[in-house]
Order: structure tokens, then sequence, then C-alpha cells
């Protein structure tokens, strides 16, 4: 056999083995029933389908306050006083139990409901659990990230690494069998970053890690919620803006239904009567909510760090202060905007980088290639439909991290973590 | 040689045109989501901005009291109000905050009739009505809500949402203390719809608890009103919360007044 020949039957078994080694769920057996990616994010699975959780009344759980920067204390302005100590939730198992770490998604809040949700999920199979901010929180950026500038995932981690000791000290007598370590999002890929950094420190030597729906590609991601804001939607002119049309469907759909009833099952009942959003609307919902976080982490970094481009410098905030001027630079700042005006030139300030292109190859998954690659206890979740995602990021992933890559082919992004097919799964991987 | 590049083109065509209905599915598996979105050209890209600069235009004149009064409810949510909250959750059993909760929610289904039925809605009023009339007798006294079981909902009207109703403008916003946002408009209600209810007085329960000495229902009164009040100051966790509250509370009540 000549070498080309050799060589093409490698290539010819690589590509067809290739997709064989992840774990890819068939669409008949899997029985998720959104099929639309952008439904599946807003309104995730429908209620009858999630898995069963304990009741809030019946965990033992606490916020608790650190004090991680003192000086913050004395730094940030009168409207930030409730941030200047970093918050958390944790959930205490009566006697010894093995804890887990829940890192939340963009902008997300400990407190927000995907962390809610696995909390509930992993407390009721027996952990210790503890939720924090992600890094790109406002409250997290506030009070526990030492230069304030989200998106350097090495300094991200080491941020969330500090937090995560400190949390642990604050509770001496909490009894750890063993430290497991999960991220949803880009609390994901924060999460693998924390991993390859727990292998030098070793604090907490994580058993297992679970990357739920991580960014492959940092700026792919972002480039993909930054154009869902740019989506063609019918019906808005300078009388009538976006969030009109929303709320416009919401009051005919109450009309209809005849009394105003918020629950879990709403979004998805909504989005089956005639008022529901088309793809465009809801990519736009989408969109908006990231361009928000957007616009907060741009406003906070540039306060913190006295950069003078939302809020011009010697500007005395106090808590009566209109901050609707801020507010709109920030919201004119989407995360381009912020990565071009802060986070590269803090970069390259500080630690003396380079162009586009580098910082995000030292950003993203590709950076950890060899770390996935050898460390079985890390494995990944994530859709075939997920919006984050864009041509060859699951290749990535299929090549890097081979069998423990399970592939759901539906839920858009995250939409399908409390699907119980997916929950059963996550508690079974950390069961090893 | 020509066949071929025609059957090149005809297969290229082929796949386009079952492109724009499913987008291709890559040969990782990946099913390009956004692929099926139509985008709007690239110098008309401004609907996120406007959208949400209109969203700030609410009418604030007595913005810098608001603010204060802002901060001075999460300062008292956070050191105050919630640890009670909590402490009441903690040592009642499950049972008996509902039930306290029922006990309040039924007399407040007065109020909610009144409006009703001031808003001329008579499948509403009927439906409060029974609801009254089924917990205050099955329910004992509305410790139980057998109405909700029954498949009468609780419909909440107030008489802001009545003001409302026959086009009283909501006036400028008001953070009222403790109680949190509101309008003039329903700021107004509100001491309406307290005095209606006091001047009534259902099954004793003002002569009860605000009359005599009884200081402790009133306070289970607020208490059991926060812990059913499922909003958190930073809840919506954003440097810019005033602003949100702001907008989501004047669109919220927009929608009660509509429906």
């Amino acid at each position: 056999m000549s070498l080309t020949r050799r060589l093409a039957a490698l290539v010819c078994g690589l590509t067809l083995s290739a997709p064989l080694w992840a774990a890819d769920v068939d669409i008949e057996s899997y029985g998720y029933p959104i099929t639309n990616p952008f439904e599946a994010t807003i309104a995730t699975t429908p209620p009858d389908l999630r898995p069963s959780l304990p009741d809030d009344s019946d965990i033992d759980q606490s916020d608790y306050k650190i004090l991680l920067h003192p000086e913050r204390e004395y730094e940030l302005p009168d409207n930030l006083w409730a941030v200047t100590k970093m918050k958390y939730r944790l959930a205490e198992q009566d006697g010894e139990a093995p804890l887990i770490f829940i890192i939340a998604g963009t902008g997300a809040q400990y407190s927000s409901s995907t962390p809610e949700y696995l909390k509930k999920l992993f407390y009721g199979a027996g952990y210790h659990v503890i939720q924090l901010s992600s890094p790109t929180s406002y409250d997290f950026m506030a009070s526990a990230s030492r230069h304030a500038t989200p998106g350097l995932s090495e300094d991200d981690a080491d941020d969330l690494y500090r937090a995560m000791q400190a949390v642990r000290a604050q509770h001496p007598d909490l009894k750890v069998s063993d430290y497991y370590l999960t991220g949803y999002s880009l609390g994901a890929l924060n999460a693998a970053f924390v991993s390859k950094l727990d292998e030098q420190r070793r604090s907490f030597n994580f058993k297992r890690v679970l990357l739920l729906n991580p960014p492959v590609n940092l700026y792919t991601s972002i480039s993909n919620l930054n154009k869902l804001v740019q989506t063609k939607v019918e019906g808005i002119n300078t009388n009538s803006n976006f969030f009109d049309l929303i709320l416009g469907k919401l009051s005919r759909y109450f009309e209809q239904k005849g009394y105003i009833d918020m629950n879990e099952a709403m979004l998805y009942e909504f989005q089956m009567s005639k008022e529901h959003l088309t793809d465009e609307q809801m990519a736009m919902l989408i969109g908006t909510v990231f361009r928000f976080s957007s616009s907060d982490i741009a406003y906070t970094s540039d306060l913190l760090n006295r950069r003078g481009l939302i809020t011009p410098p010697g500007t005395v905030i106090k808590s009566n202060t209109d901050m609707t001027p801020y507010l709109r630079r920030a919201l004119q700042c989407d995360f381009d905007c912020y990565m071009r005006e802060q986070l590269i030139p803090m970069w390259r300030a500080r630690y003396d980088g380079g162009s586009l292109d580098q910082l995000v190859n030292k950003v993203s998954l590709y950076a950890l290639e060899d770390y996935l690659k050898n460390s079985p206890k890390i494995a990944v979740m994530h859709n075939a439909d997920d919006i984050i995602l864009g041509p060859g990021d699951l290749g990535f992933l299929r090549r890097t991290m081979g069998d423990r890559l399970t592939v759901y082919p539906l839920g858009g992004h995250c939409g399908n973590l409390n699907y119980r097919v997916n929950s059963d799964a996550m508690l079974e991987f950390f069961r090893g | 040689m020509v066949k071929k590049i025609l059957l090149l083109a005809l297969l290229l065509s082929a796949e386009s045109a079952w492109a724009e209905t499913t987008p291709p599915i890559g040969e990782d598996g990946f099913k390009n989501p956004l692929e099926r979105l139509e985008f709007n050209p690239g110098l008309d890209q401004h609907v996120f901005e406007q959208s949400s600069f209109q969203a700030l235009d609410v009418y604030d004149p007595w913005e810098s009291i608001n603010r204060r009064i802002y901060h001075f409810n999460y300062r008292f949510d956070e050191w105050v109000f919630i640890p009670v909250v909590d402490g009441y959750r903690w040592i009642t059993p499950d049972f008996v905050e509902s039930g306290v909760s029922n006990f309040f929610a039924n007399i407040g289904d007065i109020s909610n009739l009144a409006n009703s039925l001031l808003q001329l809605k008579g499948k509403r009023s009927m439906d409060i009505t029974a609801r009254l009339l089924l917990n205050t007798t099955i329910g004992v006294l509305g410790v139980w809500d057998p109405a909700t079981k029954m498949g009468i909902p609780k419909q909440r009207e107030d008489f802001g949402q009545t003001l409302g109703y026959y086009g009283v403008p909501a006036g400028p916003y008001l953070m009222l203390p403790i109680l949190g946002p509101s309008t003039l408009r329903d700021g107004t209600g509100l001491v309406a719809d307290f005095e209606g209810l006091a001047t009534l007085d259902f099954l004793d329960f003002f002569a009860f608890s605000f009359d005599s000495p009884q200081l402790e229902v009133s306070t289970l009164w607020a208490i059991d009103t926060r812990s059913t009040v499922n909003f958190r100051y930073g809840q919506l966790n954003s440097p810019f919360e005033y602003e949100k509250i702001r907008y989501f509370y004047t669109e919220a009540r927009k929608l009660q007044i509509n429906e």
C-alpha cells in the first residue's frame, strides 16, 4: 500500500470513528420535546419532565458574606455598598458528605435560577453545595476580583480559587469527604481553568469536574450572543420598541387566559399559544439579556479601575445620584466594546499581551487542550444545537475529550440541564 | 469534464436550496442554530439601544428621594426584614405558615372583590365571591384555601388598578419606605384599600389587630406579606437595579390593569 493510500485510510478512519468516540445521544431515544434551540434556551424543560427536587424548606442553607478585599469598603462608591463583601450560598448536609462547588454563568449571581436548580439536584443526592457568582457578575467583580476586569480566564480562575479557599476556611466544622466542581456556560469554562489551577495549588484535589455547555472559543460565543440583538424583528418602529412588542404579546396572552399566572409552565404554554414568539424575537430576547450583562460588566470594570470611559474621573457618586446617564453610556458598550476598550488594553499593560487572536487562544478551552486530553476526571456535556457554539467547536471537543464528551441532540443553550435524562447523567458522572 | 462540473453545480444548488429550511449539520454534528435567523443589515442595527433607551424613560421627578428610599429599603430588608422572615419560617411549621397566609389572603379578597365590582368585571366578581364564601366557611375563616383546589384561583385587584382602569394616569414614580415600588396613583390606591378594609372590618379583623393593643397580629401580617413576596433587593444583580425595578414595576402594572 502506498503512503498516500495509507494516509487516506488513516484520515478516513479518524473522521469516521471520531464521532463514535463521544457519547452521542440519538434524537429518538432522547425524548426532549423542544426542538427549537431558542425556545429551549428560554423556557427550559416542561415541568413534568424535570427531576423531582427537594423543597427549599427541606434544605439546610444560608447566604454568607466574606470580606476578601477590605480596601473595597472604602473605595467603592455609595451605590455599590451592598457588594463590598462577597456573598455565596452554602447548603449543608448532616455530618460528612462530598462537597460540590457550582460556578454560575455569564453575569449570573450565585442565587440565580440555574445554580439554584443545580443546588437542589446535588443536595438531594447527598452533597454539601456551595454556589458562587460568576467572575463576570458585578457583585463578584466588586467584592472578589483583584483586577475587576473579567475575561482573562487564568485570572478569573485565580480569583475564584482564592474565593473558594476563603469560603472553605469560613466553615472549619463542615465535614467534607471529597471535592467536586461544576459550572455551566461561562462558569464551565471557569471550572476548567480552576481545575487546572487546582493541580498546582492542591487545596481541593477535585475528584471529578463536569463542564456543562462551555464556550469552546470564547470569542465565537460572544460574537454569537452579540449578534442576537441584530435579528430582524417585524413591527418595531420609532413608536413601539422591542420590549413593548413582547409585553403586548404577554398582555394579550393573559387577557385570553383570563388571569395573570406566572409560573414555571407559563413560558412553555405561552409558546404554545398564538401569541408565541418567532425565532428572531426569542433570539433578540436572549441577546438582550446578554447585552444588559455586558453593560453591567463594562460599567463596573470601568468604575473600579477608574478608566474614565463611562464614569468620568473624579465623579462622586452618592446613593441618590441619578445613574441614568451612566447606564445610557454603558448600554452602548457591548462585549466587543468592553474587550476592545478595557480587557485588551489591561492585558497588554499588565501581561505584555498581543493581538486579539492571541487573547482568544489564551482564554478559550484551546489553552487547556493538553490538560483536558489527559485528565480523565473531567467530562463535558453539550448540545448539538447550542447557540454559543460555532462550526468546528464540537469537533474540537470530540478530539479533545473523546468518550468523556456527551453530545445531546437538542436543548439549545443549557435548556435541557433540568431534563430528567440530563440530571440523571450528571449525578451518574459524579457517582463515578 | 463538463458533465462533472454540471453535476457539481447541481449538487451545490440543491444543497443551498435545502439549507434555507434547515441549516446544514456540520461534520462534527453541530446544527448551526444561528443560520436559521434573519438579521438586520449592518447599518440598521440599533433596535437594542433604541428599545432600552425608551425603557429608561419613566416619569420620576422625585428620583433623588426615591433612590435614597430604595437604598434604605435594601438595607432594611437585608438587616431586619429578611432575617425576621427567615426566623419566622424556621420556627413555624409549614402548615401554620400557609394557614396564616391563607387567612390574610382571605381578608384581602374583600378588597379584590370591591375593586373587581368597581371595574364592573362580572365573571371575576362572581369568582371572588365564591372564593370568599367557600374559604370562610369550609376553609374555617380562611385558614384553608379549598377554592383554589376547586379551580377558582386567586385574582388580585386593587384600587390603583381600578383607578388605572378608568384612565387615571400613573403619575410620578414613588418608592415607598418598606413597601417598595409604587406610583402616586397606586400609593393612593393602597391607602384607599386599607381604609376600605378597616371600615368594612370583615371578621372583626381590624378591631382586633389595630384598635386593641394586639400589635402581634399586624406584625404577623407584615411578616407574612414579606414572606409571600419573592422579590429580594439585589436579586436583579445589577448596579442599575433601581432603573430596572422601576421599568419592571411600571410595565407589570400596565399588564395588571389591561387584564
